[in-house]
Formats: C-alpha cells, structure tokens, sequence
C-alpha cells in the first residue's frame, strides 16, 4: 500500500520541467489500478516516485508504512527490496546472460545460488522463456526481453509491484497471461499500480484506475 | 558456482582494469619507499652524528713529556683526569704512527721529521652530554696551552642537515601520497562513470551504499596492495645496493665495517639494510592497499549521493 499526499514533481529540480503537481493518492494492500493518460501526463514520472527512484520535490509520500521523505538511506535500500519495477525501457544489463539479469534482485539480497537456480527456472518457465537462460538481452525480441524484465520485478514476490506499459511489447495471448498473474499476485497482497495508454486492454480488463493529464490527476477510482 | 554471486552487474574487471592502477601505484610506492629511506637513513646518521659513537672531542696537549705540576708527564697527568671524569667512554692516545699519518702531507712538505708534535687525544662522550667545559681549568693548571676541540660545530650542521633530509623525506611521501589518492580518485570515477547504468539499477533493486562501495573498494584495494608489493619489490635491490655503499658509515664497530661481506649468507643482507628499512618495505604494500581501499570507500560513497 502507498498514500501520496499533495505531491509534485519537477524532472531537474524546482525550476525544472514540472511533470506532477499536487497529486494525492491512497492504496491500499492488494488493490490493483491503472495508470492512464496520454504520452507525456506523467505516468512514468508518478511510477518513479513510487519506485524510489526520485524523490518528490514537495508534498508527502508513504511506502509500505515507511515515510519516504523522512527515511534513513539505509532504510530506503531496504524498502527497495521490497518494490518490484518493470520499467518502460526494461533495463535489463545487457552484459549479464539472461539467467543473470532475473537472478540479480535474489542475488543482492544474497539468497543462495541453489535456491536462486530454483526460483528463476520456475519464473522463466511461466514467461515462456526457460531455453533462453543463456543469451544476452540484445539477443532477444522485443516481447521476449520485456518478459525478462517482468520476470526480475516478480521473482522477489515485491509487497509493491510497478508496471510501466508491461504489454506494449506483448501478443495478446500473453497480455492475457500477464494480467492474469497481476490479479493472481493481487489476491496474494502484491499492491500493483500498472501504466498503460492502450485503451483497448483496459476495456478488456476493468479495473480501478488513476488517471493523469498534464502532471494533474484528473480520475482517481471508477 | 561461487564466482555466479559477483554476477551483480559492476563487472569491475572492466570498470577498473588490472594493468593501469597497479602499474601506477607500483610507481608510487618505489618512490615513497626512496623517500622513506632516504628518511630513515638520514635518522640513522643523524643519531650518529649528534650522540652515537661519532661524537668526538679532541684533546691537544702540548709540550706532553714535560713535567706536570704534581708528579709524572702532563700526558700521563691529563689522561689520569679524563680517564676518571663521568661522561667520558673512552679517552684513547693517537700513537705517534697514528699522528704522523694524520699529519703526512704537513710534514712532507715541511721536510721536518723531528718537528715537536703535541699529543692528541681522542675523546668519546657519552649520548648528549659534554663533559668538557667544567674539567678545563684543572686540565689547563696541568697543561698550560691545552686545547679542547669540538667538532659540535660539524655534528651541528650534520644534525640540521639530517632534519631536513628527513623533511624532504616526510614532504616527497606526503606528495606522493597525494598524487595517488588522486590516481585512485580519479581511476574510480571513471569506473563508476562506466557502469553508471549498472550501478544505478542495483541501487533501484535495493543495494546498499555499502556494498556497492566495497565492491569497489575491495576491487581497488587489491589493485593497490598488488602495485604497493610491485614498487617495494622493486625498491628492494635498489635499497640493499645503497644500503651495502652505506655500510661503513653506519656500521656501530670497525670490524662491522671492514669485514667483506659474505654474499650468499642471507643474514649477512638482512644486517646491511638496517631493519627499519625493511620494516618499512613490509608495511608499504598494506599501506598501499589500505589507502587505495578508504579513498574509493570514501569517493563511491560521495558519488552514490547523487541517486536517491
Ligand atoms: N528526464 C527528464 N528530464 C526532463 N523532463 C522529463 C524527463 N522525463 C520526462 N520528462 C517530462 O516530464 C513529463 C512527464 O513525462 P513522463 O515520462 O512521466 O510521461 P508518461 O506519461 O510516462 O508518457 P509516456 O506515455 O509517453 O511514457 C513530460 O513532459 C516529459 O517531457
Ligand atoms: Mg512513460
């Protein structure tokens, strides 16, 4: 669960390019939403906030219980660890096979390598891609490296689960598999917050959704 | 399947190469080891020169086969008292050999070998003291014409010479220093720099600053003590050669340094390079690897702040 309370943001600090203003959410564990707007309303903005990976310039944001503005380092390293991200442009490393790039998150949290092996066979099995373990990210589709980067955001089970256009690189029939794994991990707890502007999914899979326009909210809930 | 944990992405083996810090900080130790013994052998001298044995007083008796006030000789009566005065080790007679030897080019070109030569003799003080001053007036109501001569003038200058051999030592080390903390700086910013994108996404996946930094850390700190092991390792030769030349102005006895070396005696390499010195090699390749060890801590940690 997150709660955002009055929250802006400008990439390049204050004087920069405004991206969010005054944004204030609340939700709660285990609750899928959409993100929605038009290219450029700020999903992916909000999504890095949420991930951590910027700070806020103003206002309250509170992860999974822990106050982010007023968190230790350490602190916010930890709260990481329990975030999973799948980023618009994947980030796989693309020097590090396949197998490496899923096993990474496990491996930083120092897991041991038989059980590391265990946990990323099982993900990769479900994405489709257990004979690719080998190859290099640049080696693979479109499609296939956003499988991997989905498979990374999901192996640690994170209780926050951020999705930036997960499907764009998808067929539908995986599309499908992957919204039904979103709702699986939400019936489990997973929080998951998934940003998209294919209006076409959202019909086909209703659910609660934010929407953006301009770095303003414009809907929260239906 | 061990090495699979380093598989972290940092790939360091690229980010911070294994010829050029080793080679650089190879090149520094060789000169911090110069510097240091350089240092070391100026303290070494200098503790000679101002209260080792080389602190010597000479005593110039004229006329000594003359009566003394008292009874006997005034060599006989002069050596008497400083044979009992305290601070004094040992007060030793040059031989007429000794003096002729001395004084050969004098004579020579005198021509004159039955000139009247004073007595001259020796006088080793203890460390720090001068027992002179206060037995001049009994040796001069002996010995009328006494002369009491200090070489404190040259152990003076030899002693502020030694300080500030050991200065420059202490400065060329800091320098040196210095210039590889820069090297370490600036080699591991551009390693960060390099994998910027790997290092910004284990920190989104929840990496400490610590581990990200002791990765790097222990990465360069190897580099270091391997180029540290290198410069002492190729000081080493260079020390003992210098050391051996030293050997007679260092060397606490005359037998210790008139004795020929015996070159295949290991003991014997360990005596002529004075311990110091080889402590001093021992600890510059740790050294070295601590320093490149806490500057690329304190640099990734500095750097990590950028990211949130
Ligand atoms: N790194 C950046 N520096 C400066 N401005 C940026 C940066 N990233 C995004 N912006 C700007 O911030 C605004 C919001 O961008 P954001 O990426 O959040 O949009 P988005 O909703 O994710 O769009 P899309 O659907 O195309 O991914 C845009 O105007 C964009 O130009
Ligand atoms: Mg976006």
């Amino acid at each position: 669960m997150f709660r955002l309370h009055d929250v802006s943001y400008a990439h390049g600090g204050n004087a920069g390019v405004a991206a969010l203003s005054h944004i204030s959410l609340d939700v709660p564990q285990g609750e899928f939403r959409w993100l929605l707007g038009p290219s450029g309303a700020g999903k992916s903005s909000l999504l890095s906030i949420l991930s951590l990976e910027v700070q806020a310039s103003a206002g309250m944001v509170e992860i999974l219980g822990v106050p982010v503005m007023q968190a230790r380092r350490s602190s916010l390293a930890r709260l990481r660890r329990r975030i999973g991200t799948v980023w618009q442009d994947f980030r796989l490393l693309p020097d590090l096979s396949v197998f490496d790039n899923v096993a990474l998150p496990l491996r930083l949290q120092h897991r041991a390598e038989d059980e590391i092996a265990h946990e990323v066979h099982a993900i990769m099995k479900w994405v489709g891609l257990e004979n690719r373990l080998d190859a290099r990210p640049l080696q693979l589709s479109g499609g296939e490296q956003q499988r991997v980067a989905i498979a990374r955001a999901v192996i640690y089970r994170p209780a926050l689960l951020l999705a930036d256009e997960p499907t764009n690189a998808l067929d539908e029939r995986q599309a499908g598999r992957l919204m039904a794994m979103f709702h699986r991990l939400a019936e489990l707890g997973t929080t998951i917050v998934v940003a998209t502007h294919n209006d076409a999914i959202v019909e086909k899979y209703p659910a609660p959704a934010i929407e953006l326009a301009h770095g303003h909210m414009v809907r929260d809930y239906r | 399947m061990a090495r699979r944990r380093y598989h972290d992405g940092l790939a360091l083996h690229q980010a911070l190469p294994g010829q050029f810090l080793p080679f650089l900080v190879a090149a520094m130790s060789f000169l911090a080891a110069l510097a240091l013994a350089g240092g070391i052998a100026a303290h070494g001298l200098s503790q000679r020169w101002t209260h080792g044995a080389g602190a010597v007083t000479t005593v110039q008796v004229p006329g000594p086969d003359d009566p003394a006030a008292g009874t006997g000789t005034r060599i006989a009566a002069v050596q008497d008292i400083l044979a009992h005065a305290p601070g004094i080790i040992t007060a030793h007679r040059l031989s007429d050999a000794e003096l002729r030897s001395l004084l050969a080019p004098w004579i020579e070109q005198t021509g004159d070998a039955s000139l009247p030569l004073p007595a001259v003799i020796e006088v080793h003080t203890t460390a720090g003291q001068d027992p002179m001053p206060p037995l001049l007036p009994r040796l001069e109501a002996i010995a009328p014409g006494v002369m009491v001569e200090h070489d404190s003038v040259w152990s003076d200058r030899l002693a502020a010479l030694a300080a500030s051999l050991q200065a420059c030592a202490l400065l060329s080390v800091m320098i040196v220093m210095t210039v590889a903390v820069c090297v370490v700086m600036a080699a591991t910013r551009a390693g960060l720099q390099t994998r910027r994108q790997a290092i910004a996404l284990i920190h989104s996946l929840g990496a400490m600053d610590s581990y990200i930094s002791g990765r790097f850390a222990s990465r360069v700190g190897l580099l270091a003590l391997v180029g540290g092991l290198g410069g002492s390792l190729a000081a080493l030769p260079m020390l003992l050669a210098m050391s051996h030349l030293a050997a007679p102005f260092a060397a606490v006895t005359d037998a210790q340094a008139t004795a020929p070396m015996d070159w295949r005696d290991p003991a014997a390499w360990a005596d002529i390079v004075p311990h110091a010195l080889l402590w001093m090699l021992l600890a510059l390749p740790p050294a070295a690897g601590m320093t490149g060890w806490v500057t690329t801590q304190l640099t990734v940690r500095a750097w990590l702040r950028r990211l949130p």
